[in-house]
């Protein structure tokens, strides 16, 4: 699905992103892991374009994401509020973000029904604008809009960070849910070792721009996780 | 206390992202303001003159004292309409043990440091100087300029108080405007009141007694005191910012559905600028500048190159005061255009929506104008298409050398976020291209035709617009890292 060549990205002469060579396969669930610094941020936006890599190439189904815009077709993301337009409310937000994929509006109703245990009430018909939600409310909405247009890859930047307890655990099962059911490509950044490895098959390991752990998932990932940062300190 | 939070606020200065890149712009500004003072002086210098022709069987001083109070009021109109709150981050300070007393004075202290504070000295004390010292009335003078001294502060921190409490309960501004109203209304066409003949009064008697100055005085220092209570009180976080809730006054807009996903944007983008205060106050000074034809053509049919002036300003003001800060208004969110199914055509051709909307809507509003003689209603015809043909064009090819955020909740009234070199420059091409084509023109043919040149110019941009939208395109993803970067480091 995604293939990294030689990629390279760096800041006043330090390497904030170096990836030789990685594969990412159709359907996976990746956990993406490491401390503040370790480029987990900047890989995100080399996938989605945001930024121009140095070297190499980030390839999405044959295709260079810095060169087409064909990917934009299947993949979704949420990596912070600057992905929300924040003088309009939820409601209109999704219906903007449907019609890109010509989705109408009662459809965009139709799927939101799913998810009102997700907003928990706190989303819909509260007529107010993105920009007067809590951090919290605006990554419910972001998360959400990335998932309506029904990706077939996703990208999500720590999105456990500022929800509250039940919806991370909702969260937690709708991720889970969509990877099986959907065979959708998810990677998930997270500083929470718990969550992150619960819900991914394959967890990388980044820090200071290069990943120096791919691990699948098992039974002892966690605490090999756990031992890993806690040396760190 | 208040020496930190200068050096806070100076390094906040110096260290904002923005503060290389605006030097420039700083210059350029602080000579505009340089040259605005020097204007003011020379203005008050020669008033006794000026007062003297006007009344010739009055003193200057008579005069100048029946009209002082008109320009306190008109001052304080002024400032209503551009004065902004004072900028201070309190929210940093809020939770330390920092006496709420050291912060509300550090925020009245720092808003004095305002052109307005010193205008009404640089407009009044050249004069006085001549009319009253030069003539060995020193006291008077002193009176004189502490009396205005007391005025400025009146009206300083009544228009901040009066800002706040809009801030909280638009009904003062209701009531503000209603009373003045009625006091102009009484004056002009009831003459039932005359500021007149008040201000003669106070201001003579304040001459004869010197002491009376203390009366000013202390009506400012009262309003600063009110002012200082009320902030105190309201130093909250919730309490200073107005409450919103939405109202959903714009809703979809449906005849802009059959242009398909650009049709989407721009609509997206018409309510960018209804819901946002600072596009929604260029909009508004668009809408003012419709009165700009009355300078020039009541005086009869104008020269050719004023209607070409005129015609360009009136029908592309929106063009040119929205589209120079072109894409900054979505700086805020430009991550997500980039990352979402967005083609960067449907992204331009949404601009040209915008720019046609606007643009017919002023053309609409100046057709009035034709009271004053057809050519008027020619050249704007002839200007409107090339607005839409070219000036959007230039504009949006300057919007791809645009790299600076702007807070969309702030003010437009000197407010300098998101300016330039690419507004100063933007500007050259957007005025003396069609002067140059005109000119050319008329001196071969003759004014109809020049003026018909210029709209033919501008149907043939319109025409081959995708063409351009293309060229556009290319620029933009070339240019597109360095745009979304810009926007993210504020």
């Amino acid at each position: 699905m995604i293939q990294i060549k030689s990629l390279i990205k760096s800041y006043g002469g330090i390497a904030v992103v170096d990836i030789p060579e990685l594969l990412i396969n159709k359907g996976e669930t990746i956990g993406l892991v490491g401390n503040n610094g370790a480029g987990k941020t900047t890989l995100f936006r080399l996938m989605l374009d945001l930024i121009r890599a140095d070297e190499g190439e980030i390839i999405s189904k044959d295709e260079n994401v810095a060169e087409g815009e064909k990917w934009k077709h299947y993949t979704t993301s949420f990596l912070d509020e600057g992905f929300l337009i924040e003088y309009l409310t939820p409601e209109e937000y999704f219906y903007f973000i449907g019609s890109l994929h010509g989705i109408g509006k009662a459809q965009v109703d139709a799927e939101l029904v799913n998810y009102s245990d997700f907003f928990n009430g706190e989303i819909l018909d509260r007529k107010k604008y993105i920009r007067d939600l809590s951090k919290g409310n605006q990554c419910k909405v972001g998360v959400v809009a990335a998932l309506l247009q029904s990706p077939e890859m996703l990208l999500l930047d720590e999105p456990f960070a500022n929800i509250d307890p039940s919806t991370q655990i909702r969260l937690k099962n709708l991720i889970k849910q969509i990877s099986t059911e959907k065979q959708i490509t998810t990677i998930i950044s997270s500083h929470d070792l718990n969550h992150v490895t619960e819900v991914s098959e394959r967890i990388l390991l980044m820090e200071k721009g290069k990943i120096i752990k791919d691990i699948q998932t098992g039974t002892n990932t966690l605490s090999e996780l756990e031992e890993y940062f806690s040396v760190m300190q | 206390m208040n020496r930190a939070f200068f050096q806070h606020q100076w390094i906040a200065f110096w260290r904002s992202k923005n503060t290389g890149k605006s030097m420039a712009v700083s210059i350029v500004l602080g000579l505009t303001l340089l040259y605005f003072f020097a204007n003011l002086l020379v203005l008050s210098f020669f008033l006794d003159k000026i007062l003297e022709k006007v009344s010739p069987d009055r003193d200057a001083i008579e005069s100048f004292n029946a009209i002082l109070l008109y320009y306190f009021l008109v001052d304080l109109l002024m400032r209503f309409q551009l004065q902004e709150l004072p900028t201070l981050k309190v929210k940093p300070y809020l939770n330390l043990p920092v006496g709420r007393n050291k912060i509300v004075n550090y925020l009245s202290l720092t808003s004095l440091w305002s052109g307005f504070t010193l205008s009404p000295f640089l407009l009044t004390v050249p004069f006085l100087l001549k009319v009253l010292v030069f003539e060995g009335e020193g006291t008077a003078f002193l009176s004189m300029v502490v009396s205005i001294a007391g005025l400025t502060i009146f009206n300083h921190f009544f228009s901040l108080w009066l800002k706040r409490k809009i801030n909280m309960n638009a009904w003062f501004m209701v009531a503000f405007l209603v009373g003045l109203a009625l006091v102009i209304l009484g004056d002009f066409y009831l003459d039932a009141i005359s500021i007149s003949i008040v201000s003669r009064v106070a201001f003579n008697a304040i001459i004869e007694q010197p002491y009376l100055a203390i009366l000013p005085v202390l009506t400012g220092f009262a309003m600063f005191y009110a002012n200082q209570v009320f902030l105190k009180r309201n130093l909250y976080l919730d309490e200073l910012r107005k409450e919103r809730s939405t109202d959903n006054s714009v809703a979809d807009i449906p005849f802009l559905k059959q242009f398909g996903m650009a049709g989407e944007l721009a609509a997206l983008e018409i309510k960018l600028i209804l819901r946002n205060k600072r596009p929604r106050s260029t909009l508004i000074m668009s809408g003012f500048f419709m009165l700009y034809g009355l300078i020039f053509y009541p005086k009869g049919e104008p020269d050719g190159t004023i209607m070409i002036f005129a015609g360009l300003f009136m029908t592309g003001i929106f063009i040119i005061n929205y589209g120079q800060f072109m894409f900054s208004w979505q700086s805020s969110h430009f991550d997500g255009i980039l990352a979402n199914k967005i083609s960067a055509e449907d992204f331009f051709k949404s601009k040209f929506i915008i720019f046609t909307i606007f643009s017919s809507i002023t053309l609409l509003l100046t057709v009035p104008y034709v009271y004053f003689g057809w050519r008027i209603l020619l050249a704007h015809g002839m200007l409107y298409l090339w607005n839409i043909g070219v000036s959007s064009l230039i504009v949006l090819a300057f919007a791809n050398w645009n790299y600076k955020y702007i807070d969309l909740s702030k003010g437009s009234s000197f407010n300098w976020e998101g300016v330039g070199a690419s507004q100063f420059i933007v500007g050259l091409p957007l005025f003396l291209i069609p002067l140059f084509i005109y000119m050319l023109t008329k001196w071969i043919l003759n004014p109809v035709a020049a003026m018909l040149m210029i709209g033919f110019i501008g149907l043939v941009f319109i025409v081959s617009r995708t063409f351009w939208i293309n060229k556009l395109v290319n620029s933009f993803k070339a240019k597109r890292y360095t745009i979304a970067e810009g926007f993210r480091n504020h």
